[in-house]
């Protein structure tokens, strides 16, 4: 019954956090097998949209369901398809990447003869085994995306959100991300990430919803949102920004 | 039109105590905005401070109102005493250490490290427990200028505000000591034993105190009194009834030695003030050991959880287990739990006044002063006392906890996981802290009675704190200071550890009761009785903590996720 509803479905979602509003109401189709970008600039409500999204914070008004499920009314069923990479949430970094590993699969009631095969394959692709029992808080940025992202894939999703996948990480391992999650939606899976970033949007995405304010401004595939203009002319045209004139800040240059 | 940058040889304006002042009041008052009930528990905690502020100010004021010159010393002395003692003890045990100006949001300015400490300690002034001992020892003031004059108060209060100086640089050089003892893997174990000896320290005291109110033997105490009043302790306080009584020259002593701990206090922390800058987030990549054997499960399993399936629950208590010992945080509260357990019961039930003055035959007495009632009484405080740990338990994941909830972890199987990981490290403690008391008193056949009023405590504090943990939780800095709170969360901790304790022994007091009626019967009841109420209370208190974890776990996590 799931390949008949989109892989994620956002329905009013809002949120206001005292008297900010952070999300106003959001209306998104992520249809199953789609590389979905959400874009938006920083403060957009991008993360908190996604939290909305995952279960991780509870919207003032609207729905989420993933693959049919509601995230809110059935969440062990919606939770179970999910694979969730979150920003600015800490992982347990007093664990080894292993012991991590094990510890979200465990945690997923996997078989742990499976756990520890998957794990260890992970580790070998991500360029994490070298590592050894190093604890993920002594990782470096782009090892602990790279741990983030094999705890989301551990329990073979149907659907990855990832909040900022690529920030912070350095070419190659951004390409090796690139190529694994380039696989994974070939294999029938769906990925929704937000980024800023226009260049890894533009290679990756077959979808792209423009978010500001709180507000989706621009939804469609990608060719649609971008028509015969370059992706960021769109993104700096939808969401009005400004450029320096030359004049103010002379006192940067000598 | 464009400007030469210009490179000053000196910072145009100098940096004065006085900004990190503002600063700290800004954050302070950047904190309460929108938050009424931040307001309500700051304004509450100012009450309280003010309250015992009160309390304490004219203990110190009476012998001056009074116009009794002869206890002038002695209270000067001990009163001035404990609150240097409680400075250096309290934040380690209860407390911790205010951190709103984080040390490391320093690190990147150009400032010299005198101007850092001075303007830290400044801003540390600015907080009730301060403002509280500063009212307190203003009854100093009142004694010295009642029974001396003008410049008796004068000398009062420079020895005062010394004195409020080393208490406050004290708190702070040996929090960050610990601090830094912790985070370091291969002295976290010296750490240990230092903090027991510190804790330790409690004991002499409270026998001091103890022989002072049992004997009033005064001559005997004025003598302490004197020497506690040469040490940096007591240096200060004193400074101003020195004046009082004609012995100025001991007062410019007292005062240069006041001088000299704050420096060298000062210089202590400025140096462990460096090595918290650098090192913020870890101690670096201390090793990589290679070669792991056994596939991922089997490495996250410790070895003393290796009977537990693996499974979710068995994640989680694996996962509990390493934390308690890995965290620093954690670890810290861990160590606390052993100190204060085993010397606790020692020093109530010894009876310290006999001990103190006539040694063993005293000591005979002392045992036999202890009832199975007292022991109940001890032992359900070492219980409550042991089980408050968990009291924000999650504020500790902070917010990673986000993974469990995004795993949707059912709310009960989380609250038992937990529950289990942490007796894993506390019941064997507990065990130990029961033995040793009942041999200590030469009362092996208690062991049951106190094994039962233990178990039962502790298992009904397991309930009760799971509770607080969910309803009531607070996030922690992400800070290398195991010992740091966000400003106003002391006040919280507070309230919440003394809820969760009454509560708990509220709970358990049928043991207590039923020691002191039953006689001989309970000595052979109470342990299965004690382990059955204990062990149903904790489940009872996962099932139902465990219902209301699932209808608010998102808020959960909200509430211990630090804001940034």
């Amino acid at each position: 019954m799931t390949d008949q509803h989109p892989a994620l479905s956002l329905r009013g979602l809002a949120k206001r956090f005292d008297t900010k509003v952070a999300v106003a109401g959001v209306d998104l189709a992520v249809p199953t097998g789609s590389f979905y970008g959400l874009l938006g600039p920083n403060g957009a409500g991008k993360t908190t949209t996604l939290s909305m999204a995952v279960g991780l914070l509870r919207p003032d008004a609207g729905e989420a369901r993933v693959l049919g499920y509601d995230v809110w009314a059935d969440p062990v069923r919606a939770k179970s398809l999910l694979g969730v990479m979150p920003d600015g949430v800490r992982l347990f970094d007093r664990l080894s990447g292993a012991e991590l590993l094990a510890y979200h699969g465990l945690l997923r009631g996997m078989d742990p003869a499976v756990v520890d095969q998957r794990a260890a394959e992970l580790l070998d692709v991500l360029a994490l085994s070298d590592a050894g029992r190093t604890l993920v808080v002594d990782y470096s940025a782009g090892m602990k995306k790279k741990i983030g992202l094999a705890c989301a894939l551990l329990h073979g999703p149907r659907l990855l959100v990832l909040d900022e996948p690529f920030e912070a990480v350095d070419p190659v391992s951004a390409a090796l991300i690139r190529d694994i999650l380039h696989r994974y939606v070939g294999g029938g899976g769906t990925v929704i990430f937000s980024s800023h970033v226009m260049e890894v949007v533009e290679r990756l995405c077959s979808h792209v919803a423009i978010l500001a304010e709180g507000r989706i401004k621009q939804v469609g595939t990608l060719a649609e949102v971008r028509g015969d203009r370059s992706l960021e002319d769109v993104f700096v045209e939808v969401v009005g920004g400004r450029t320096a004139t030359g004049e103010e800040l002379s006192w940067l240059s000598r | 039109m464009a400007v030469p940058v210009t490179v000053p040889e000196r910072p145009a304006r100098r940096v004065s105590p006085w900004h990190f002042v503002r600063l700290k009041l800004r954050v302070l008052g950047n904190n309460f905005r929108g938050q009424t009930w931040r307001v309500a528990l700051f304004v509450l905690g100012l009450l309280f401070g003010l309250w015992f502020a009160a309390v304490g100010f004219f203990l110190l004021a009476a012998p001056g109102l009074a116009g009794e010159s002869r206890y002038a010393l002695m209270i000067a002395a001990f009163g001035g005493g404990v609150l240097t003692l409680g400075w250096l003890l309290l934040p380690l045990v209860f407390f911790g250490v205010d951190e709103t100006l984080d040390p490391a949001r320093f690190a990147l300015l150009p400032l010299s490290r005198r101007t850092l400490v001075t303007g830290l300690l400044a801003a540390a002034l600015v907080s009730v427990p301060a403002l509280a001992t500063a009212i307190t020892a203003a009854g100093l003031v009142v004694t010295a200028g009642a029974l001396g004059g003008w410049a008796a108060a004068l000398a009062g209060a420079l020895g005062v505000v010394l004195g409020l100086l080393v208490c406050l640089a004290g708190a702070r050089a040996i929090t960050s000591a610990f601090a830094t003892m912790l985070r370091s893997r291969r002295v976290r174990d010296l750490a240990a034993v230092l903090l027991a000896v510190l804790a330790a320290l409690l004991g002499p005291l409270q026998l001091l105190v103890l022989a002072a109110v049992r004997q009033t033997d005064w001559d005997r105490l004025d003598g302490v009194a004197r020497v506690v009043g040469w040490t940096p302790f007591g240096a200060p306080w004193t400074a101003g009834v020195d004046v009082a009584e004609g012995r100025a020259g001991a007062a410019v002593v007292k005062l240069l030695i006041a001088v000299a701990t704050l420096g060298v206090l000062l210089l202590w922390w400025s140096r462990s003030l460096e090595s918290a800058m650098v090192g913020t987030a870890s101690s670096g990549p201390a090793r990589t050991p290679r070669g792991v054997a056994g596939g991922a499960v089997a490495q996250l399993f410790p070895r003393a959880v290796g009977w537990t399936r693996r499974d979710r629950f068995g994640a989680l208590v694996a996962r509990e287990c390493r934390y308690w010992w890995r965290d620093a945080r954690r670890r810290a509260n861990l160590i606390t739990v052993a100190v204060v357990g085993v010397f606790v019961p020692l020093m109530v039930n010894l009876g310290g006044p006999a001990f103190l003055s006539e040694g063993g035959a005293a000591f005979e007495q002392a045992t036999a002063d202890s009832s199975p009632a007292l022991v109940s009484l001890t032992m359900i405080f070492v219980g409550a006392l042991a089980s408050v740990t968990l009291a924000n338990q999650f504020g500790f994941d902070g917010s990673s906890y986000a993974a469990n909830l995004v795993a949707g972890v059912p709310g009960r199987v989380e609250l038992r996981a937990r529950m289990a990981a942490f007796s894993i490290y506390v019941v064997p403690m507990l065990v130990v802290i029961a033995v040793a008391l009942a041999v200590v008193l030469g009362r092996p056949e208690w062991l049951g009675v106190m094994g039962g009023a233990l178990f039962a405590a502790y298992g009904c504090g397991l309930a009760i704190n799971a509770f607080v943990s969910v309803l009531g939780a607070y996030s922690l800095p992400e800070s290398s200071n195991p010992f740091a709170m966000n400003s106003g969360a002391g006040f919280t901790k507070g309230l919440l550890t003394l809820v969760s304790m009454v509560g708990s022994a509220v709970v358990a007091v049928p043991f207590v009761v039923a020691a002191a009626l039953l006689g001989d019967v309970w000595l052979w009841l109470a342990l299965p009785v004690g382990l059955a109420y204990g062990g149903g209370a904790a489940l009872l208190g996962a099932y139902m903590a465990g219902d209301t974890l699932d209808h608010r776990q998102p808020e959960l996590l909200a509430a211990v996720t630090p804001r940034r």
